[in-house]
């Protein structure tokens, strides 16, 4: 349970604090309300290169990084499909010091040509690190175009490509800036060591009088239901083993449903009990390595099956095992006591998750920017309200075999 | 009035730590538990720490198997009836095997944590080490590092650890995929049977717990046998390798570059003074590697330098994945921040903010029940004093821009410093 507090600014921002005096921090969580999926096709990675311009100084203040760290404070930032995060923890003590560099970044940055120069430089770095220079690290860039023919989740948040990076003009920022950056298109949760009293004299001196935007209305093209299976095969030398991937699209985060198939993946793939570890890798030496996981995005989400398959198997075999303990998922009815183990497993998650206080401040702006922030409070009460009927009518709708993308990764004969 | 946004709020320099004090329990079998109580979310982590790390073992990746196979079946419940059982209860483990100790560490909801120690008696007291859950795990190790030996990283922190202490020491031995083709069953068994069978070993227990909870921990681990010493470490001693090497991987568009020496534990007089040295060298975001390197030239996502300490021996080591053109300029430039270090003092304001930083690092990385139990490790595993923890933030404050000069000489000799390039340069 996280408790909290809620009121607006005059100017459209939306302000949560989360009280806890155990605690001699606090924590500052900004959201935007802006991800990969808002960016131009042709200008992709877009939005996770401007997270890094966030930090290269603003309108009054130079440097971003240094006076933070000279008050004991910390802090990072990541950009998703769906939202761009920014976050501090420093000493309750310092939380001003909080308020003054994120707001001076709100109000505008300095726009400056090196900034932008070098941090085209580091993101290419980023996208050769991550994406380029480690085995299987090109899955998601050719796995989202497979999955995803209409919505912008189609291209990953590093972009398309790295030109893409390194055509970016300071022009773009400017607009992005003036079109994203806004107070009343962010969220803003405070918590921690404070009071609401104080968090409202902050926020009515640094945050109030930065002038609102035009309002944000996202217009994205809606991905339509899959009815045809997909394939695609690929080759890479750098990787040693094959690997086998499948998507199913499921339901966005907070849609109705969402937890049903949070749950048959946990049923499929989620620990060393789990049915796809038992079957396939355990009773039939086909994987060394295989589990299911959800991308848990807004709009409507992926299930993902993935693999690493033991040598002498085909990539052929491994796919229909793995098709016939879906397809048994599907149509046969599930046993009370395993839907009562990946509850027990999804209340643990949920429980572990509120550990940490800037975890509980991002859970709520999370919440909070999808709709209701109230809502990060019913998760466990949705969890509890499946039945097997409710899972077994998810998983004739999601494991359908046409709503299915299927990835070979083979690895080159040489 | 008019807000003057050049103006950087007033601030507080951290001093205040808030630790709750840890309390010491004996169970039956003299075992100490450690109970860190934090009364808020209901949840606990329950870690039990053997003195079995690979400094244990006579045949490489004894303790890593023994350790893993542990919950791989015993006399009474298969390999997947136990995963069934802790999965059932939401309980998450994670068995961890070090050079110096083992663990087996649980994550659990506190209302399940009376079944949950039950289980926990089970594999330490009667493990069964099935002949095809260790064929499984053989597998799935050696795939696995045949996938970690095709990223650049890893192979150079393999090959970094080798050179500081040997391939031969428990700190220098990574993994390897013929010792792992070479393990038998004997060799589990015999680690189990003369390490960790009837030995003492340590209970740490933090989070929503109190006494009741440990007494649910004395009915269970409080019963198992302790009558056999902890057995005597073999004597190693670091073997260090200075010539630089280099690992060409054409198809590489970044190099992973390493530099590292033989250093000293947190025992160490000069440690403090060490650690604030490296922080304004490549330790944290602000760091001047980081500033060169990375915000100035943009030859990398990151770069960053860190203190290592072991329980018997420490290092220093400095990595960065490079974009391939730029390795050698990069290697300059580490030397050229060396050079700075060693011969032009901090400024004050530099300095401050590295302490502050470090200070406001410290209380934040203990607000959780599980962050304060891992802090309190070095003074319930490593032998710190009591005070190491309180007296932190002084000792850190008390290091002068003179002292870092003379640990930046001392100690960063880039000379003296082993050198990895796996890419190309």
């Amino acid at each position: 349970m996280i408790h909290y507090e809620h009121f607006v600014l005059a100017n459209g921002l939306q302000v949560y604090v989360h009280e806890d005096a155990s605690t001699p921090m606090a924590a500052v969580n900004i959201l935007y309300n802006v991800g990969s999926r808002d960016e131009d096709p042709a200008r992709t990675g877009f939005a996770h290169l401007f997270e890094h311009l966030m930090f290269g100084g603003s309108q009054h203040i130079q440097s971003y990084d240094e006076p933070l760290q000279k008050v004991g404070g910390e802090n990072n930032a990541f950009t998703s499909p769906d939202i761009t995060n920014y976050y501090i923890t420093l000493p309750a003590a310092n939380l001003e010091t909080a308020f003054w560099l994120e707001s001076d970044r709100m109000l505008s940055l300095s726009f400056d040509p090196q900034v932008l120069d070098v941090q085209q430089k580091v993101v290419i770095e980023e996208f050769k690190q991550r994406y380029l220079n480690q085995p299987y690290g090109d899955v998601w860039l050719k796995l989202r175009p497979l999955a995803y023919t209409q919505h912008p989740y189609q291209w990953a948040t590093i972009g398309k490509d790295i030109s893409h990076i390194e055509n970016a003009t300071m022009d773009d920022v400017k607009s992005f800036f003036f079109k994203y950056y806004l107070p009343n298109n962010a969220i803003l949760v405070v918590a921690g060591n404070v009071t609401v009293e104080e968090v409202k004299q902050l926020c009515k001196k640094w945050f109030e009088p930065i002038a609102a935007g035009n309002p944000y209305v996202r217009q994205l093209p809606q991905e339509p239901r899959q009815t045809q299976a997909r394939f695609l095969e690929t080759t890479a030398d750098t990787v040693p083993l094959n690997a086998l991937y499948k998507v199913w699209h499921m339901p966005g985060r907070f849609d109705t449903g969402f937890y049903n198939a949070d749950l048959l993946s946990d049923i499929l793939g989620r620990g060393k009990s789990s049915r796809l570890y038992q079957k396939l890798l355990r009773d039939q030496p086909l994987f060394n390595n295989i589990s299911a996981h959800i991308s848990a995005s807004l709009d409507p989400g992926l299930m993902i099956v993935q693999g690493t398959l033991n040598d002498g198997v085909s990539l052929e075999e491994a796919n229909a095992a793995v098709e016939d303990v879906i397809s048994t998922l599907a149509q046969e009815s599930i046993a009370e006591e395993e839907i009562t183990k990946v509850k027990n497993q999804a209340e643990a998650t949920l429980v572990f998750s509120e550990v940490e206080l800037l975890n509980r401040a991002m859970n709520l702006a999370y919440a909070a920017n999808a709709g209701d922030a109230a809502m990060v409070n019913e998760e466990a009460a949705k969890i509890q309200a499946i039945t097997p009927d409710t899972l077994r009518s998810m998983a004739q709708e999601v494991l359908r075999p046409d709503n299915c993308s299927t990835m070979f990764y083979r690895r080159s004969a040489n | 009035m008019v807000l003057d946004r050049t103006q950087a709020p007033e601030f507080q320099a951290v001093s205040e730590i808030r630790l709750p004090a840890y309390e010491t329990f004996t169970l039956d079998n003299n075992v100490p538990v450690y109970l860190i109580s934090v009364m808020q979310q209901p949840v606990v982590r329950l870690e039990i720490i053997l003195d079995a790390g690979s400094w244990y073992e006579q045949t490489p990746s004894a303790a890593f198997f023994t350790i893993k196979m542990l919950t791989e079946g015993t006399k009474t419940r298969t390999s997947a009836e136990i995963s069934e059982y802790l999965d059932s209860f939401g309980a998450f483990v994670e068995l961890n095997s070090g050079p110096d100790r083992a663990s087996i560490v649980v994550y659990c909801l506190t209302k399940y944590l009376g079944p949950v120690l039950s289980l926990m008696r089970e594999v330490l007291t009667t493990p069964v080490f099935p002949e095809k859950e260790l064929e499984d795990l053989r597998n799935i190790t050696l795939q696995n590092l045949r996938v970690s030996f095709e990223k650049n990283a890893y192979i150079a922190g393999v090959r970094m650890r080798e050179k500081l202490f040997g391939s031969k020491h428990p700190y220098g031995r990574m993994q390897q995929p013929a010792a792992v083709e070479a393990i038998t069953r004997a060799d589990v068994v015999s680690f189990y049977e003369n390490v960790i069978r009837d030995r003492p070993f340590r209970v740490l227990l933090a989070g929503h717990a109190t006494a009741l909870d440990v007494e649910l921990v004395n009915r269970e681990l409080g019963q198992i046998p302790t009558s056999v010493p902890v057995s005597v470490r073999q004597d190693f001693i670091p073997a260090p390798d200075t010539t630089p090497l280099t690992v060409d991987k054409a198809a590489s568009v970044q190099s992973s570059v390493r530099l590292g020496r033989v250093l000293f534990t947190r025992e160490h007089p000069d440690f403090v003074k060490m650690l604030v040295t490296n922080e304004v060298f490549g330790g944290y975001f602000g760091s001047r590697l980081m500033k060169n390197i990375r915000e100035d030239k943009g030859f990398t996502y990151g770069i960053s330098s860190s203190l290592i300490s072991f329980r018997h021996e420490g290092f220093f080591t400095l990595g960065t994945d490079v974009k391939k053109e730029n390795t050698r300029q990069t290697l300059d430039e580490i030397a050229k921040e060396v050079r700075i270090l060693q011969t032009e003092p901090v400024s004050e304001s530099e300095l401050e903010t590295v302490k502050n930083f470090m200070a406001g690092e410290f209380v934040g990385s203990l607000n959780t029940p599980f962050e304060i139990a891992d802090r309190y490790k070095v003074i319930l595993l490593d032998g710190m004093p009591d005070d190491f923890l309180n007296t932190y933030i002084p000792r850190l404050r008390a290091v002068t821009p003179e002292e870092i000069m003379q640990m930046a000489s001392q100690y960063l000799d880039i000379n003296r410093l082993t050198e990895i390039v796996v890419g190309g340069k």
